[in-house]
C-alpha cells in the first residue's frame, strides 16, 4: 500500500484554517468505508500498521450527514482514547441506517507507526454526504 | 462581498438577510483585497447573526477561514437575552500562550542552543501515543485539575503564587463544572497533562530583538538581547472533546429554541438554558486543565535549562510575564451605548486586550494596559503588545491572536516538497526539534502572514501598542 493508492480513496482540498477532504465511492458502504481508512492515513503512514487484531464499532443516525460525523468521531475515539490504529476497514449497512465497521489494525505505536499529526475534532462545518447518478460523494473537515 | 470602509484599518460588512448587526473587519488595504472572496467573510456575516450579538460581529486582522466562526473572530452576545456558541470558542478550548522570562542573555547560550532544544524536546512530551511527564491521572484527580486550574499545579509544586497572578483569570474559572465534562472527554485528557499537542502548537525560545516601548519593556522586566520562552498549546483532547459532545446535545437542542442559523458549526443556545449553563460549566473545567497544562510545561521548561545549563532557579530567573487564552467566552462587563453590560464575549483566535487600568490586569502591570502574546511563524519574529484603552471601547478588549494562515496545509506540503526545511530555519538562526517532517511543513514561515503586518493593524487602528519583539532561536513542535 502506498501513499499513491490513499490518493484514490480521497483528496485534500484547500482550506485555509484546517484540513478537509473530499471522497467519492460507488456505495453508501464503500463511503463510509473510505472515510475510515482517509482517516487512518491522515493519523499515520497507514502502509506501517500491521492488522492483527479487529475491533468492531456500530454507529447509528438518522441522516447520513450525522453518521459521517458520529463515524469519524467514534473512530478518532478509538485513536485518541483506546490507542488503537486500523489499516483496512469494512463497513456493513444494518437496519435502521445502522453502520456496522470492523477494523483491522493494532495498537498504536508511536515508534514504529509515523505519526502524521493531531487531528482534534470532526466538524459539521460545510460536510457534505450526498448521492447522485455518479455515485456517492462527502466532503469533510477536520480541526487539526 | 460588499465592504465599507471606515478608516484605513477597519472594513465594514453592511447588514444584509439575517445579520443583526453588521460586521466590522480590522485589516490593511492589501490584506481586505486579498480577503475579498474569502469565505471568511462570510463567516463574519454568519456569526452577525447569533441571536443577543452586540455592535458587531468583529475580526482581527489574522482572520482566516476557520469552521462556523473564522478565525480571528469576537462577538460579544448579551449575557441575559443572548446564546453562547461552541463555535465560538472551538474544539482548543483556552488553546492560548504564556510568555516566560529569564535572567540570560543569548549572547551568553548562543553555543549551547542544540542541547536546549534537545533537552526541551525530550522535557516535553507532544502527548500523542506516550505517557505525559505526568502519569495518567485516575479520574476523580483529573476532575480536581478541571476544578482548580493552575491551582491544582501549584499544589503539586509546579507553580509560584506569582504565576497564578500573572495568568488570565488566575489560572482558574470559578464557574468550572467538572460534572459537565463526559467520560470520553475525561479519558482523551488522562494522560495528556503536561503535553504540548501537534498541529500550529510549539514551544518557541526568543531573544529580544527590537524594543518599541522601553517605558512598559522595563516595567515588565524586558530588555534586549533577553532570552524568553513562548509556550502555545491549549486543553488537548480534553478540550477537543468537551466542544464536540456540546456542540451534539446544543445542536439538537437549538431548534427547541427557535434559533435557526446559516452554519451548523454555528450552533447556539440561550446562555441561561440548561445546555447552555452546561457548556459554559464543561468549557470553563476545560479552560482549566489548559491552564494547569501551559503551566506544568512551564516548569518543565524550567527544568530542562536549569539541567542543560547546570544552573539554580534564581540564575535562571524564569518568571511569567503573563499567559493568555484566544478561544473563550468570558463574562465581562463593557459599555455599550454609554450603558454598561454584562457580555459574553466569544474570542475565537481572538486575545483579550483589556486598556490600562483594568481591574483583571495584575496589580504589578496594570497601569500599562495588559500583556497581549502573539505568537509569530516560528521562524520570523513573535510580538508582545499591550492593550490599549480603544480596544475597551471598539473591540470588547480584543486584539489579534497570531500571524493568520494563508496557505492550507495540503498546499503548504506540496510547496515544501523535497525542501529542508530544518536547514533553511537553521540558516534563519531557528534550531527547530519535530516529531515529523509533514508538521514542520505544514506550519512552514510562509504559510503565514507576516505576523509584523497584523500586528501593524492593531497598532494603527489603537487597539494594542507593541512592546517588543521576540526572535526565534529554538522550537519545539510537536
Amino acid at each position: 500500500m502506498t501513499q499513491n493508492e490513499d490518493a484514490t480513496l480521497f483528496r485534500e482540498f484547500e482550506h485555509t484554517g484546517d484540513l478537509g477532504i473530499e471522497l467519492a465511492a460507488p456505495t453508501r458502504a464503500e463511503l463510509f468505508r473510505r472515510a475510515a481508512i482517509a482517516l487512518a492515513s491522515l493519523l499515520v503512514e497507514r502502509a506501517r500498521v500491521t492488522a492483527i487484531e479487529q475491533r468492531e464499532i456500530i454507529v447509528e443516525a438518522e441522516a447520513d450527514l450525522d453518521l459521517m460525523h458520529d463515524l469519524l468521531t467514534e473512530l478518532l475515539a478509538l485513536f485518541t482514547v483506546e490507542g488503537f490504529i486500523w489499516r483496512d476497514a469494512s463497513v456493513k449497512e444494518e437496519a435502521d441506517r445502522a453502520l456496522r465497521v470492523t477494523l483491522r489494525g493494532e495498537p498504536f505505536d508511536p515508534t514504529r507507526h509515523v505519526f502524521r499529526g493531531e487531528i482534534k475534532a470532526v466538524t459539521y462545518h460545510q460536510l457534505v454526504v450526498e448521492n447522485s447518478a455518479d455515485g456517492w460523494r462527502s466532503r469533510v473537515i477536520f480541526d487539526v | 462581498m460588499d465592504l465599507l470602509r471606515v478608516h484605513d484599518y477597519l472594513w465594514e460588512i453592511p447588514r444584509f438577510g439575517e445579520m443583526r448587526v453588521p460586521g466590522r473587519i480590522y485589516a490593511s488595504e492589501r490584506m481586505i483585497n486579498e480577503l475579498r472572496d474569502d469565505p471568511a467573510l462570510t463567516q463574519v456575516a454568519n456569526v452577525a447573526c447569533l441571536p443577543g450579538i452586540v455592535g458587531y460581529s468583529l475580526a482581527m486582522p489574522d482572520i482566516h477561514w476557520g469552521y462556523g466562526f473564522p478565525i480571528g473572530g469576537v462577538a460579544a452576545i448579551d449575557a441575559e437575552e443572548g446564546v453562547v456558541s461552541p463555535g465560538g470558542v472551538g474544539y482548543d478550548i483556552n488553546c492560548g500562550v504564556r510568555l516566560i522570562r529569564t535572567r540570560l542573555r543569548f549572547a551568553d547560550i548562543g553555543d549551547r542552543i542544540a542541547q536546549i532544544a534537545d533537552a526541551l524536546y525530550d522535557a516535553i512530551p507532544a502527548g500523542v501515543g506516550s505517557e505525559g511527564a505526568i502519569p495518567g491521572l485516575e479520574i476523580p484527580e483529573l476532575k480536581r485539575v478541571l476544578r482548580d486550574g493552575a491551582n491544582w499545579a501549584k499544589a503539586q509544586g509546579y507553580a509560584t503564587a506569582a504565576d497564578l497572578e500573572h495568568t488570565e483569570e488566575n489560572g482558574r474559572f470559578a464557574g468550572a463544572d467538572p460534572d459537565a465534562v463526559t467520560e470520553r472527554a475525561l479519558l482523551r485528557g488522562r494522560r495528556q497533562l503536561g503535553t504540548l499537542g501537534s498541529g500550529n502548537h510549539f514551544l518557541e525560545c526568543s531573544r529580544i530583538d527590537e524594543i518599541y516601548d522601553g517605558e512598559v519593556a522595563s516595567a515588565l522586566g524586558l530588555e534586549l538581547g533577553q532570552v524568553n520562552v513562548l509556550i502555545h498549546s491549549g486543553s488537548r483532547g480534553l478540550g477537543h472533546q468537551t466542544c464536540d459532545d456540546h456542540l451534539r446535545i446544543i445542536g439538537a437542542a437549538m431548534a427547541r429554541y427557535g434559533i435557526h442559523l446559516p452554519d451548523r458549526q454555528l450552533a447556539a443556545v440561550p446562555i441561561k438554558s440548561p445546555e447552555g449553563r452546561a457548556y459554559l460549566g464543561a468549557m470553563m473545567a476545560a479552560a482549566n486543565f489548559a491552564w494547569c497544562n501551559r503551566q506544568i510545561m512551564m516548569n518543565l521548561a524550567e527544568r530542562a535549562f536549569m539541567q542543560t545549563l547546570a544552573i539554580g532557579p534564581k540564575d535562571l530567573g524564569f518568571a511569567l510575564i503573563y499567559d493568555v487564552c484566544h478561544n473563550i467566552a468570558k463574562f465581562e462587563e463593557h459599555v455599550v451605548d454609554d450603558k454598561r453590560r454584562l457580555l459574553c464575549v466569544h474570542r475565537k483566535g481572538a486575545t483579550r486586550a483589556f486598556g490600562p487600568g483594568h481591574p483583571s490586569i495584575p496589580a504589578a502591570v496594570r497601569d500599562l494596559g495588559q500583556p497581549v502574546l502573539i505568537p509569530g511563524d516560528m521562524g520570523r519574529y513573535s510580538f508582545l503588545l499591550v492593550g490599549q484603552a480603544r480596544a475597551m471601547r471598539e473591540t470588547f478588549g480584543s486584539s489579534c491572536h497570531g500571524a493568520g494562515r494563508v496557505m492550507s496545509r495540503a498546499r503548504a506540503k506540496r510547496e515544501a516538497g523535497n525542501r529542508d526545511l530544518y536547514s533553511e530555519l537553521a540558516a534563519r538562526g531557528v534550531t527547530v526539534r519535530a516529531r515529523g517532517r509533514a508538521s514542520v511543513a505544514e506550519e512552514m514561515p510562509a504559510a503565514y502572514k507576516d505576523v509584523a503586518e497584523v500586528v501593524e493593524v492593531m497598532e494603527a487602528a489603537g487597539v494594542s501598542r507593541k512592546v517588543a519583539r521576540l526572535k526565534p532561536f529554538a522550537v519545539i513542535k510537536g
